[in-house]
């Protein structure tokens, strides 16, 4: 028999069983395998359970795809939202000019027609998340509990209270840095805070909340006592950013934390695996 | 006071400032009149059979929440659209979005307390892609059923639906090493539960092969 021209490791046994092997590399596993029989029978054993699974889930192919699932009538569902939505607000504005004129208390009205309860939610941590702001961005010793330095363990920790997974924002392509971060609490469970700084001391908060509504939000903002924020809700979080900068450039800031959220955007910095291999 | 909403296209559901720089697909033009359907609705169909038999495993044979799974996914899909970071790789950004999907819901259920309902369903109900392969893989697919949920997802993803060990990785949001790991220990369980605890001496032999990444 020949000698094995090279060391063959678990990831090549599991590529063995997945065919994925180049032909050479199949050669190397098979004559390991002639050494090691015993070996063979349970990795075998392994491609045969992998081929019943396929067996298995193969009878929930279904090549015809329900009307729901189609591409073309979720687009349609998608415009006809996004049209009720501005119709929304056009009615809103219509009847805050009427009430600009007849004076009628149409100011008031407007939240109830544009809220939603996610809306509602958003204002809630806006509350919370400018409270939080203006506590901890004046702190000069201890502005965040896990420093920058320890960013993988700040981000797998928030993660695991929160029961979601974060991604901590690069801000490094706007001036500013990450500080570091903290657990908080509110009124719904545990919240996370992100501070930045830029070069001349500026520091702005990222605000992370778990919230047990499944939709989104438009962004909103918001100002006060000097503090502006942007605030929105997605996917079971609400985001609020906020610091004393002007709302263009909080704007932008805000921009690219929604994108970096985005379902691959978040891949670019996720939290450390939670199991290690080992 | 709510001060207004920052200007820009109306994007997904979301008002969105565009900036200029892409405009959102698909565009309108070609929606209204509804026949000319861009060759990326059919590249998205073209993956959801494979979607809707991963979610449909994932939730151990619920195959109306399967459904609604990947409807949610597809909708989250569309309203993402613009954001996609990844040009090339579809099946991966899909099936990426509709694992997140599974498991914030899953989060949401805890939450909820209704945790129980979902784990002790184990016997497959819905797999019934003819009764036959229900019974005739029954031990295997109840055998996988037990197996922990990210351990199902790997085996599913790289056995099933023949994701590369590198898109498995990045669907899950892990270090391939420790896909790696979880295909090997999902694989030895199914194993232990198929075939017994007879071959002891042998996967203690296997272990002393686990490389460390």
């Amino acid at each position: 028999m020949r000698a094995v021209s090279r060391s063959i490791e678990e990831d090549d046994l599991h590529a063995w069983v997945d065919s994925r092997l180049t032909p050479k590399d199949n050669e190397a596993v098979e004559a390991y395998f002639a050494a090691h029989p015993e070996l063979r029978a349970r990795w075998s054993q392994y491609a045969a359970q992998r081929e019943e699974l396929r067996a298995a889930f193969g009878g929930l192919t279904e090549k015809t795809i329900p009307a729901r699932l189609r591409v073309a009538r979720l687009l349609a569902e998608q415009r006809r939202r996004r049209r009720r939505r501005l119709g929304r607000v056009v009615a809103a504005v219509a009847l805050l000019i009427a009430g600009g004129i007849g004076g009628w208390g149409a100011h008031d009205l407007l939240p109830v027609l544009t809220s939603s309860a996610s809306a509602v939610l958003a204002s809630a941590v806006f509350d919370d998340a400018i409270a939080a702001h203006r506590t901890f961005s004046v702190e000069t010793r201890h502005p965040v509990e896990v420093g920058a330095d320890e960013e993988a363990h700040l981000v797998q920790w928030l993660s695991k209270r929160l029961g979601h997974r974060l991604i901590v924002p690069d801000l490094n392509a706007l001036g500013f840095r990450l500080m570091g971060g903290r657990l908080l609490p509110a009124d719904s469970g545990p919240a996370a805070l992100f501070m930045y700084e830029d070069g001349k001391g500026t520091r702005l908060s990222c605000y992370y909340l778990v919230v047990d509504v499944s939709g989104e939000t438009e962004f909103q903002f918001r100002e006060r006592n000097g503090i502006s924020a942007f605030y929105w809700v997605d996917d079971g979080l609400a985001y609020a950013i906020a610091a004393n900068v002007p709302r263009g450039l909080l704007l932008k800031i805000a921009e690219i934390v929604y994108q970096q959220n985005s379902p691959d955007g978040a891949k670019a910095k996720l939290p450390p695996a939670s199991d290690k291999a080992s | 006071m709510i001060a207004g909403i920052p200007t820009g296209t109306v994007a997904g559901g979301r008002t969105w400032p565009l900036t200029g720089r892409e405009s959102w697909w698909p565009p309108r033009s070609r929606l209204s009149n509804g026949e000319a359907m861009p060759d990326l609705a059919a590249l998205i169909e073209a993956q959801i059979p494979g979607l809707r038999r991963f979610a449909c495993a994932l939730l151990r044979g619920d195959r109306e929440g399967a459904d609604d799974l990947v409807q949610d996914a597809l909708e989250r899909a569309l309203s993402h659209w613009n954001l996609r970071r990844n040009q090339g790789n579809l099946k991966g950004w899909l099936y990426t979005i509709l694992y997140n999907r599974f498991l914030s819901n899953q989060h949401r259920v805890r939450r909820r307390g209704q945790h129980d309902a979902l784990t002790e369903e184990t016997e497959l109900p819905g797999i019934d892609g003819g009764q036959h392969s229900v019974l005739e893989h029954r031990d295997l697919l109840r055998a996988f059923a037990a197996l922990p949920e990210e351990q199902r997802a790997v085996l599913l993803l790289i056995g099933v639906e023949d994701l590369s060990y590198q898109d498995a990785a990045r669907v899950l949001g892990v270090p391939i090493g420790t896909v790696m790991s979880r295909l090997s220990r999902g694989r030895e369980r199914l194993r232990r539960a198929m075939h017994g605890e007879l071959e002891e001496n042998t996967s203690r032999h296997g272990a002393a092969l686990r490389r460390v990444k």
